[in-house]
């Protein structure tokens, strides 16, 4: 930081970096907003000619919607259960234990992130035809569930690592048994990352869009794969607007609480920077 | 909070060793080894081993023959790799600038200015295009707004080669200005007030001080986003032209719509082979920063 003047000139670049950054980025869905709250708006005029909420009424009176709501809903939910179930025993395994080829393993979270990502995902869908796994649930939940993999060990493991050993000793020492440290002392301190961590990947799953459409289309739709549909075949634009709003809410969310999780140097420095 | 973080070495000083790990690790491991480097293995043997008609096998580069002989194939990879340049500079050209700005200055507006350079990562891709539509499109806002003052349309970049390139740049700023940030982590001040003291203006700076410094992390950015970029699918499906198109939606439509799984394989496998350095780049930086 520079150091800090006493009599602060104006930042004129910052102020042209807010108000081209607030124009490109919050314009846009400030539009998407406005349109979702419009019954009429014809061109050529500036602002809509009547707000209203008739076509929240009928977007959320479309069967598609709601089957796609619950469809995306339980994907979410099985793919970050399942992904919690079998990541954290690994993730406090590499933690804390010692085992033959432990560091290759841990390593080998990184091979997908060598690949471009839908080249990986049609190589994976080879496989799953084979094993008549295109257009189930089941093949949908297993491409989502690899893609939460490194997240789901990578950040719990930082969340064990920095426990405090010397809590963890005292409390054995005076006789606590290891599943009450465990439940006691280490859980609670790594808590609150392991649980952005299992936010940040229902969110993430929530959103996978790629390998729902090329393993589930038609039979699996998820909300965003409705979306897509909704802006390449509805003529009627409030619809995709509507949508567009109640698809934000997961990510609003996650804009909440795991903010100061991606504005730490350490998220940018997982990503290699 | 904390996360990953390269001041806890992650994997140091286990407390006692026990082989029980290697059980609680399986599952996740094998699911990489079955679902990620199984179809990779599998992908390239598949491509390179043609069944004979007398129910033999032989080593044919027969299916990418075919990929580098056919046109419209080419025009794609040709376009794929056109935005996936155009974004990698434009994603520099606009990031740079703001991370430089935000690693100098300590005033509120920067504060506004990181919240807004982030906000994109808390947009999901469907929602971007939707916007994108409803503002570039035909009709759209800034159409609106130019008719109101009397102005000409403007000829939409909605359905060109532009539409995904600007909303791939969109998608990709967040995490190109954290990791360009956190590069510029490490010019310390001391360098740059000791080059000012000599007179250094602020492109010499710029050019002899800090690039030097965050040329690693700039790699990564492109690397990074090169890899995103390359296989799209979301953005140039929605956004992009019907002919020629970028790789993603190409070999999606190949898998499910022409039903030929043989042949958007082998797209895949040529797509790994033009993105294989950014990829074992990338993988390096992020182990090594992980790294004990």
């Amino acid at each position: 930081m520079t150091s800090a003047a006493i009599r602060r000139p104006i930042d004129w670049t910052g102020i042209i970096f807010a108000v081209v950054l607030t124009l490109v980025i919050v314009l846009p869905l400030v539009v998407v907003g406005t349109w979702a709250f419009t019954n009429v708006w014809r061109f050529p005029s500036v602002i809509p000619q009547e707000f209203g909420l008739r076509f929240w009424n009928q977007t959320l009176a479309r069967a598609d919607v709601w089957s796609s709501i619950t469809m995306s809903l339980t994907l979410a939910m099985t793919v970050t259960l399942l992904s919690a179930l079998i990541c954290l025993p690994a993730a406090y395994a590499f933690a804390r234990l010692d085992f033959p080829g432990r560091n290759i393993l841990f390593f080998s979270f990184l091979a997908g992130h060598a690949f471009p990502k839908f080249g990986l995902l049609v190589a994976i869908a080879g496989i799953f035809l084979q094993l008549n796994l295109i257009g189930t649930f089941w093949g949908v939940v297993l491409i989502q569930l690899v893609g939460t993999l490194l997240f789901m060990i990578w950040i719990p493991v930082a969340a064990f690592q920095s426990v405090d050993r010397r809590m963890e000793e005292a409390a054995r020492d005076v006789g606590a048994s290891p599943m009450r440290v465990f439940w006691s002392i280490t859980l609670p301190q790594a808590g609150p990352t392991i649980a952005a961590a299992v936010l940040l990947s229902f969110v993430g799953t929530f959103y996978e869009t790629e390998g729902a459409w090329l393993i589930g289309a038609p039979q699996v739709r998820t909300l965003p794969v409705l979306m897509i549909s909704f802006i390449n075949n509805q003529p009627v634009i409030q619809y995709g607007a509507v949508l567009s709003v109640l698809l934000w809410v997961p990510s609003f969310i996650a804009l909440l609480f795991a903010r100061r999780v991606v504005n730490s140097g350490s998220f940018a420095r997982g990503f290699g920077g | 909070m904390t996360t990953i973080d390269a001041s806890h070495p992650v994997l140091a000083a286990p407390e006692r060793r026990r082989p029980i790990g290697l059980l609680l690790v399986a599952i996740p491991v094998l699911l990489v080894i079955w679902l990620i480097i199984w179809p990779i293995i599998s992908a390239v043997i598949q491509t390179v081993w043609i069944k004979t008609p007398d129910g033999g096998g032989a080593v044919s580069l027969e299916t990418y023959r075919f990929f580098f002989s056919d046109s419209y194939s080419l025009s794609n990879l040709s376009i794929t790799l056109w935005t996936t340049g155009v974004c990698a500079v434009l994603l520099l050209v606009v990031c740079l600038p703001i991370a430089l700005y935000l690693r100098f200055s300590d005033s509120r507006v920067a504060a506004y200015v990181q919240g807004l350079a982030i906000f994109p990562m808390f947009v999901p891709s469907i929602i971007l295009s939707f916007a994108f539509i409803r503002v570039l499109g035909p009709n759209g806002t800034v159409d609106l707004v130019l008719n109101a003052v009397g102005l000409p349309k403007i000829r939409s970049p909605y359905l060109t080669p532009w539409g995904p390139v600007i909303g791939l740049v969109w998608d990709n700023i967040p995490l190109t200005v954290l990791i360009l940030l956190s590069g510029l982590g490490n010019v310390s001040n001391q360098a740059i007030e000791a080059a000012r003291d000599v007179g250094a203006g602020r492109f010499a700076l710029l050019w002899h001080i800090i690039l030097p410094r965050i040329s690693n992390s700039i790699l990564v950015a492109i690397s990074f986003a090169v890899l995103g970029i390359f296989s799209a699918f979301t953005l140039p499906y929605v956004l992009g032209p019907a002919a020629p198109e970028m790789m993603g939606p190409f070999m999606q439509r190949t898998f499910r719509e022409l039903f030929e799984p043989q042949t958007a394989i082998t797209q895949a496998v040529i797509t790994f082979g033009f993105c294989i350095l950014f990829g074992l780049f990338y993988v390096r930086s992020v182990a090594r920063n992980q790294a004990p």
